[in-house]
């Protein structure tokens, strides 16, 4: 092989390279891209689930004790803690855990405040009960289904950036490294044909 | 909102991932939603209006076994032109990893992507190359749906992350209201109990149904057996010798006498042996009102909640079969108490509530789609241009 040929397989060998680690890169982007706005579909999903739960603590069919806890439980969540995004002054992580903190104690509120299947079926009887309880099934279904996609998300970040090819070639450039969101989601109300 | 969706398999041969489609396709164009399908049929297919061909099929070996699969340049070209025209809202995809349109469409969807994961075993190469690295495209899907806890289980093995549980969908009203038919009625000298499966297919269990025939003949000597489905059920026959009169070979039925039959019989039995990941007619049976009688598996466990809703025996055991389902008809009165149980169980497969779940998913995703998603090229030279 003359010096010429060499150097044209060379070049060809390191274009592939460049075009598969570029391959890399793009998806690598495409996924934080994909975090990002499943980030800011979560904490519009906590807020409209705040929102439902302060409209139950607000319409007077919850006892007066559980209308408070869960009124300040939801007013801490929605408007005292730290947004998801749009929020650069502090560590993301301790955002995350301060925002996901607040939000699971409003799930533990009205898991105290709503009780059993029983004690909904009589919630739900009172005027105007039956559609506040669907509205924060929904919402807090939907946060189950962000939290999850968003998750999802972020594992996948993390599972390809742990690669060595992306480290040593810093593919992910600038982006931070994600974390999931933790939070206690489990909250079961019952709604319509589900109700005894 | 634009829908579209995407089926791997092609219509000429329908099975359960076509139907649920064509269902879901039904019940968004009713909420008033627009919808288009796309999906590999051949040209004679009848095919309803909202469907998209991208042409017909091939089979092809893939993964061990024959699959009807569509590629090739013409499908990719039609792909992207149904997804140019559809400018949909969210295109959401069945069986994303079957190497036919749906992941061709994955590839070039420019719109959020919702996958559906129907099938429990995907022990595929393609599955082995999970990771995120070597297997492209799986990082373009914003929400995975699971059709059971079993198929999202083989997600999360063999994938990594994680896909909500969302059920197949059941028009429970239209068994709930369906005409019970007086042949298939079963009485207290002679109850009925059916039989719904390809009859041929060892995985669908006829066998296990005709081996414990002869001890539910014993105690119920006028008992009828309605066997309907697909294929030659001579071997059930020979299991029986003398009493195979007691079989009623059915043949093929249609949807009509499916939700007759389910509605007047005693008991449905799905003696399946495996690979199933729902069990749709378990649904459509309890939803009709019969009496479900089903193998242990873990799917048919959730279906009928842990035997809440029904009678579960040890799969493949002919002896647990047989004393389960005179166990069941010696006491009318708990099966009446699990059959009211089961109507109201059955709300959650309602297409009214899966729908409802999957219009959730859609707006998940779809909320805050990132406001111009330009190339990571055309970014990272228009930082440059900033500084």
């Amino acid at each position: 092989m003359s010096g010429a040929e060499i150097t044209l397989v060379v070049i060809a060998a390191v274009a592939l390279a460049g075009f598969l680690l570029w391959r890399i890169a793009q998806r690598l982007d495409r996924l934080h891209q994909r975090e990002l706005s499943s980030r800011a579909t979560l904490d519009a999903q906590l807020v409209r689930r705040a929102e439902a739960a302060a409209a139950l603590a607000e319409s007077g069919i919850l006892d007066a004790a559980s209308a408070l806890i869960v009124g300040d439980a939801a007013w801490r969540a929605a408007v005292e803690a730290r947004r998801l995004v749009g929020d650069d002054t502090g560590d993301p992580a301790s955002t995350d855990d301060a925002r996901g903190q607040a939000e699971s104690e409003l799930t533990q509120a009205l898991r105290a405040a709503l009780g059993g299947a029983q004690d909904q079926a009589h919630l739900a009887a009172e005027p105007g009960g039956e559609e506040l309880l669907e509205r924060l099934a929904q919402a807090n279904y939907r946060v189950q289904l962000a939290r999850r996609f968003h998750n999802d998300a972020v594992v996948q970040i993390i599972g390809m950036r742990d690669t060595t090819l992306v480290r040593t070639f810093h593919l992910a450039g600038r982006a931070k490294l994600p974390q999931t969101f933790e939070m206690d989601d489990a909250l079961t109300v019952q709604v319509g044909s589900a109700r005894p | 909102m634009r829908i579209g969706l995407v089926c791997p398999y092609s219509f000429d041969a329908p099975g359960g991932v076509q139907f649920h489609i064509r269902d879901l396709a039904g019940k968004f164009l009713e909420l008033g939603h627009e919808v288009s399908v796309l999906a590999p049929a051949d040209e004679d297919t009848p095919v309803p209006d909202y469907l998209v061909s991208v042409g017909g099929a091939l089979p092809v070996r893939y993964n061990g076994s024959v699959a009807r699969l569509s590629f090739g340049p013409v499908v990719a070209a039609k792909t992207r032109s149904w997804l140019t025209g559809g400018n949909f809202d969210v295109v959401h995809i069945h069986e994303p990893l079957a190497p036919s349109v749906g992941l061709i469409a994955l590839m070039q969807s420019e719109a959020p992507v919702v996958a559906t994961f129907h099938s429990a075993q995907l022990r595929s190469r393609a599955m082995q190359l999970g990771y995120p690295l070597a297997r492209p495209g799986l990082e373009r899907i914003s929400a995975r749906i699971a059709v059971s806890e079993d198929a999202r289980r083989t997600i999360v093995e063999h994938m990594g992350g994680d896909a909500v549980v969302i059920p197949n969908g059941v028009y429970t009203q239209v068994f709930a209201t369906a005409e019970p038919a007086d042949r298939w009625r079963g009485t207290p000298q002679a109850p009925t109990i059916a039989f719904l499966g390809r009859l041929d297919e060892p995985r669908k269990g006829l066998a296990v149904l005709a081996a414990a025939a002869p001890a539910i003949l014993d105690a119920h000597p006028g008992a009828r057996f309605l066997i309907a489905g697909k294929g030659d059920m001579s071997e059930a026959r020979e299991l029986l010798g003398d009493r195979a009169g007691a079989l009623e070979e059915l043949g093929p039925i249609t949807d009509e006498e499916k939700a007759s039959m389910l509605a007047a019989t005693d008991l449905y039995v799905a003696p399946q042996l495996g690979g199933e990941s729902f069990g749709i007619v378990l649904v459509e049976a309890m939803s009709a009102g019969a009496s479900v009688v089903a193998s242990d598996l873990p799917a048919f466990r959730r279906v009928l909640d842990d035997g809440g809703s029904g009678f579960l025996f040890t799969t493949g055991d002919p002896d647990s079969l047989a004393s389960t389902v005179i166990g069941a008809l010696a006491d009318p009165a708990e099966m009446q108490r699990r059959r009211a149980y089961a109507r109201t169980a059955v709300g959650r497969f309602d297409w009214d509530r899966v729908a409802a779940r999957i219009l959730d998913v859609y707006a998940m995703v779809t909320e805050h789609e990132t406001a111009e998603p330009r190339s990571l090229l055309g970014r990272l030279f228009r930082r440059g241009e900033e500084r």
